[in-house]
């Protein structure tokens, strides 16, 4: 074929670049990405996130010990003195000889923060937070960032039940404390919500214990809804761990952890659930260090 | 071996002495010949205190091993002393701790249900939360606060009750929990001869009545002088009360003693004599001195404060009341004593920023008096290192300055009873009861952090024996006006002050400089 035939060579090419222009000036005069959704258009789908990594590397040296410092410098300080919470029960979380769940109303984000300044030193940096995977990991940026600061995990609540427990039970069972907030999502009005089952099939399937945190006044700190935190007290009152009995079913187990975290709210302590003191003053002994040879 | 406490004579060789001046401090040369009494170096500590505590506990005197009075299904109480003591506060963890936590692990084996543990304020002020995180510890903290962990109200017309009457006829009253209690454990910490044995019981669970009965004007100027026992009209009260409520309750009782290592490496300098001061000890006495001279008094006031004292545990008894207090006597005059000889015309005392009724919060006018002439004066036995009508020269700014947190009432006392009189008898009859009864002052004392109503009477009458014996008593670089309504002289030098003393005391006077804190118990020979 010459050159000159118009099939090929440069005729072709400049006819490709034409037809690259054209596809160009079309996309871009078919979309108004600049202008209102017109109203009769149709909702825009829920957002479907890429399979999010499962964040491996926040877990990992030196990401912990960065995050050690910053929640020392920033994050606990600012808790501190924002809410300066009173924290009831911390004895059950001091010496965790195995991992636990600690299952939380949840209506602000300050709740992470709470529950996080309420944990020891060493129950902190080995606690993972279940973050909703549709809300905090839409913006990679935002969840990296988020991942960093609290150790948070892409919990997925629309669907994929089996693989989340799948990946929350591998990291209950490499050793990490997880926090969860069965409601599924903040309340609208401070009240607690419904918990959904999720909690106890896991607790069912991982045999790990529950522990019920009961969270006041985060929603005062900071609403659905509310930009920045205002300052306000809160108190943070972790309950006994529980365990789910023999026979006890997933549904039946997560009713008793919300009835639990409902009961932690009442005002006078509730022994049945925060343990005699003599429970909880032998939860608290410092674990004496073991030598070998 | 540590050493003992020494006085120093004065020469051309000695440098100059340090005085405590409230927030600040100050360097003076004292005149030839004077004395400069030093307390004795701190005791060594016992290695392993958490051993010597259990062996207390199961070996006590003259009573039974603690283990064998708990059992299950009965009522059991732990008082404690408050945050007045140790002064500054010891660095955590405080042995009141250590001690409280051993006898709730004993009261968990045995399986006592009903265990509560109360603060014995007396009428001091409510603690923060925080304080009294910082006394127990954070385990005892999260296991029993609020509802099993709570502080005395001497006000509380429910949780008081009465006991009887003495052979003295002195109303004794006490916490009714502790009353109704199978087993009281006082925990207490005893820094000075003044603290501890049946005193701990009989104001630190008492009422206002109760408490009245030996804090009055006549106990006290009985009272020669409050830091020996023995000769104590108001500690010989409180045996009498005491006895009277042994009567009502059984009473297992932990006095502990510390060494008196005050101060935190920082400020090293101030727990060493002047003459071991090394080029160190200059400079972060060099450093100091400006940084106190230059910032603002809240600011000093905040490091002042948060400083935590590196005290070791020296000894630690349990048993019954007084066969413990006797060993513990003797633990403290072994850190305390140092041996004087004889009376002197002049004694100077630097007033530091820290009393038993000031911690987080500035030493008011009254408390200065109360700390320099109740407390610093009266640290002798057998009789003052001042002679009777010499000239007491303390050192400190007495600024016109109150909490009005934690001391309401001493504002009114300032402004109103002592613009009327100083005379501590006359204040007694005229004003103290109005003031205990005050509705707003008792309203602060049970709800918020505030010393009782009748606090700033008691603060008076403490010093009422040195003001008594005292000729003159002088304060330098104090704020004139404050001084003036506190009934003493004021000068702005030390210089000035010793010229002024030789008014009452006549020409070439004997000094005594007593180099306090850390403190130091003069045992004064003939």
């Amino acid at each position: 074929m010459t050159w000159y035939s118009g099939e090929g060579g440069a005729v072709r090419l400049a006819g490709t670049v034409r037809g690259f222009v054209d596809d160009v000036s079309q996309v871009r005069r078919a979309w108004h990405w600049d202008t209102p959704r017109p109203r009769t258009w149709p909702e825009r789908g829920a957002v479907v996130p890429a399979p999010a990594s499962d964040l491996g590397w926040a877990r990992q040296e030196p990401v912990r010990s960065l995050r050690y410092l910053i929640q020392h410098a920033l994050l606990i300080p600012f808790t501190e003195v924002m809410a300066h919470p009173k924290v009831e029960g911390r004895e059950w979380v001091r010496e965790l000889e195995r991992p636990v769940i600690f299952a939380a109303n949840h209506s602000s984000h300050a709740d992470t923060s709470l529950i996080l300044h309420a944990l020891t030193d060493r129950a902190r940096d080995r606690t993972v937070v279940a973050a909703a995977a549709d809300y905090w990991f839409k913006r990679p940026m935002l969840g990296n960032l988020v991942s960093l600061f609290l150790n948070t995990f892409p919990f997925s609540r629309t669907g994929g039940a089996q693989a989340q427990l799948h990946s929350s039970s591998v990291l209950l069972k490499s050793g990490w404390n997880l926090v969860l907030f069965p409601e599924g999502s903040r309340s609208p009005d401070g009240r607690i919500q419904e918990f959904k089952p999720g909690v106890g099939h896991l607790a069912n399937e991982t045999g790990t214990p529950v522990v019920p945190v009961h969270i006041r006044g985060a929603y005062q700190i900071m609403p659905r809804g509310q930009k920045l935190p205002l300052p306000g007290p809160a108190r943070v009152r972790i309950g006994m761990p529980m365990a789910p009995e023999l026979k006890e079913g997933s549904r039946e187990f997560t009713a008793r952890v919300e009835k639990a975290v409902r009961a932690l709210a009442a005002e006078p302590r509730q022994t049945g659930i925060q343990g005699t003191w003599i429970e909880r003053w032998r939860a608290g002994k410092p674990r004496e260090p073991k030598y070998q040879g | 071996m540590p050493r003992p406490g020494a006085v120093i004579e004065v020469d051309r060789n000695t440098p100059p002495v340090l005085f405590h001046f409230g927030e600040g401090m100050r360097l003076e040369r004292l005149p030839l010949g004077s004395r400069i009494v030093y307390p004795p170096d701190p005791l060594d500590p016992i290695a392993h205190p958490e051993r010597a505590i259990k062996r207390a506990l199961a070996k006590p005197l003259e009573d039974d091993p603690l283990k064998s009075l708990l059992r299950s299904g009965m009522k059991l109480t732990i008082a404690f002393d408050d945050l007045s003591l140790p002064l500054p506060p010891m660095a955590a963890p405080d042995v009141r701790q250590l001690v409280m936590e051993e006898v709730i692990d004993m009261a968990a084996e045995a399986g006592v249900e009903d265990l509560h543990i109360i603060a014995a304020l007396g009428l001091h002020r409510r603690m923060t939360e925080d304080e009294i995180r910082h006394i127990v510890g954070e385990r005892i903290f999260s296991t029993f606060w609020p509802d099993r962990l709570y502080q005395h109200d001497g006000e509380d017309p429910e949780n008081n009750v009465y006991i009887g009457k003495t052979s003295e006829g002195e109303d004794v009253t006490l916490h009714r929990r502790a009353a109704e209690s199978d087993l009281v454990v006082y925990v207490n910490l005893t820094l000075v001869p003044m603290d501890g044995g049946h005193k701990s019981m009989a104001t630190g669970l008492a009422s206002y009545r109760g408490i009245r009965a030996h804090h009055n004007v006549k106990t006290l100027l009985a009272s020669r002088s409050y830091m020996n026992p023995p000769d104590s009209a108001l500690h010989h009260s409180c045996m009498r009360q005491g006895q009277l409520i042994e009567d009502t309750v059984r009473v297992f009782h932990i006095e502990t003693t510390v060494n008196n290592h005050a101060f935190p490496a920082i400020a090293n300098f101030m727990q060493k004599r002047e003459t071991d001061w090394t080029a160190q000890d200059q400079a972060m006495f060099l450093g100091m001195k400006q940084m106190t001279d230059l910032a603002p008094p809240a600011f000093k006031r905040n490091i002042f404060h948060a400083m935590r004292a590196p005290y070791g545990l020296t000894s630690v008894h349990a048993g019954q009341v007084d066969a413990v207090h006797d060993k513990t006597l003797e633990a403290v005059r072994a850190q305390l004593s140092v041996r004087v000889e004889g009376q002197t015309d002049i004694v100077t005392i630097g007033v530091p920023y820290l009393g038993p009724y000031n911690v987080n919060a500035p030493m008011n006018p009254v408390l200065v008096v109360c700390m320099g002439i109740g407390y610093l004066f009266n640290f002798y036995r057998n009789k003052p290192v001042l002679r009777k009508g010499g000239v007491l020269i303390l050192t400190h700014p007495c600024r016109y300055e109150f909490d009005a947190v934690q001391h309401p009432s001493y504002i009114d006392f300032y402004d109103e009873v002592l613009a009327d009189t100083t005379d501590p008898l006359e204040i007694e009859k005229k004003y103290e009861l109005r003031f205990a009864e005050d509705p707003w002052f008792r309203q602060l004392y049970r709800k918020s952090h505030a010393y009782h109503g009748a606090h700033p009477f008691y603060a008076w009458y403490w010093a009422a024996h040195g003001m008594e014996h005292a000729g003159d008593i002088i304060i330098v670089g104090g704020d004139r006006d404050v001084v003036h309504r506190l009934g003493f002289k004021c000068a702005t030098t030390l210089d000035d002050a010793f010229e002024m003393a030789e008014q009452t005391v006549g020409r070439y006077p004997s000094v005594t400089h007593m180099r306090m804190p850390p403190i130091l118990l003069a045992d004064v020979e003939a």
